[in-house]
């Protein structure tokens, strides 16, 4: 019994941790942040965005960046468990 | 505070002077090996965090040196790279000697500089006539340039420069004269800085 749940398990597990890290890396998408934090930067020198609004921005923006950077570290070391 | 933060390295006359720091420093000066000097200053860890106040400092400590004796040539490290001791600093010096002397050989007597175009808000451009404006007026100046990531929707051209010194004035004249041709573009022309484009040395930092 044990054997047959482990074989059917599986490629279950597979499945749902392939999916989990691709989730995770579209959620927490560092490049997408990164070129965020740049465009915020690049709108405030134009002039476009004034000065609370940018910083108020750029403070969020590198909050989330260091959230990311966090949750991929982890999926790269395996540190993250699927649970399913 | 026996670490060593480096800044970058250059082959001209050591240096030394007080200056805003990375790190709460208030001193820089040369670690060399040979003819190869490595300036630096003291720090605390072998990790600096890249505040934007120490990213500033950085910068401007090599801005210092490139503004020094008409003109320094130095290779501009990234943020970050710190040694626990003179002895490791000059043990990567001599390891990558090659390296340096192809760097310092190729930015001698050169600058950086910037140009991002920016699309005003509701103008439709026609990206790849810009490129060819660009290009036309800029790389017979140029000695090399890269192109840097379109980072936002708004970015029509994103490119670094190496310029010599001496057509530093030619290129101006030619952004100015791109600028004054095209209404929809909002030209960023940003500079001069140490080469940190055209230059490929990464030194490890010993843990």
């Amino acid at each position: 019994m044990f054997i047959l749940d482990d074989l059917l398990f599986r490629p279950f597990v597979g499945i749902v941790d392939t999916l989990h890290t691709m989730a995770l890396s579209e959620i927490y998408d560092i490049d997408a942040l990164e070129d965020e934090l740049k465009e915020n930067q690049l709108l405030y020198e134009l002039g476009e965005r004034p000065e609370t609004e940018y910083q108020r921005r750029k403070d969020e923006l590198e909050d989330e960046l260091e959230i990311a950077r966090d949750v991929h570290e982890r999926l790269t070391s395996g540190r993250v468990e699927v649970k399913s | 505070m026996t670490n060593r933060y480096v800044y970058g390295v250059m082959t001209d006359e050591p240096v030394e002077f007080e200056t805003d720091a990375v790190g709460g420093a208030d001193r820089v000066y040369t670690v060399s090996h040979r003819r190869l000097s490595a300036v630096v200053s003291t720090i605390d860890t072998t990790d600096p965090e890249e505040t934007d106040a120490d990213a500033q400092r950085h910068d401007d400590v090599l801005r210092e040196i490139m503004d020094r004796d008409g003109g320094r040539t130095i290779v501009p490290m990234q943020f970050g790279m710190a040694f626990e001791s003179d002895r490791a600093l000059k043990n990567v010096l001599r390891g990558a000697k090659p390296a340096f002397r192809r760097a310092i050989n190729d930015i001698e007597g050169r600058i950086e500089l910037g140009l991002k175009l920016v699309r005003e808000e509701d103008a439709d451009v026609d990206v790849d006539a810009v490129e060819k404006a660009v290009a036309d007026e800029l790389n017979p100046i140029a000695a090399q340039s890269v192109p840097n990531d379109l980072f936002s929707d708004r970015l029509v051209l994103n490119r670094s420069y190496l310029v010599d010194r001496d057509d530093r004035e030619r290129f101006d004249e030619a952004i100015a004269r791109f600028e004054d041709e095209h209404d929809d573009l909002i030209v960023r022309y940003t500079g001069p800085f140490a080469p940190y484009s055209f230059v490929d040395v990464k030194i490890g930092a010993q843990r």
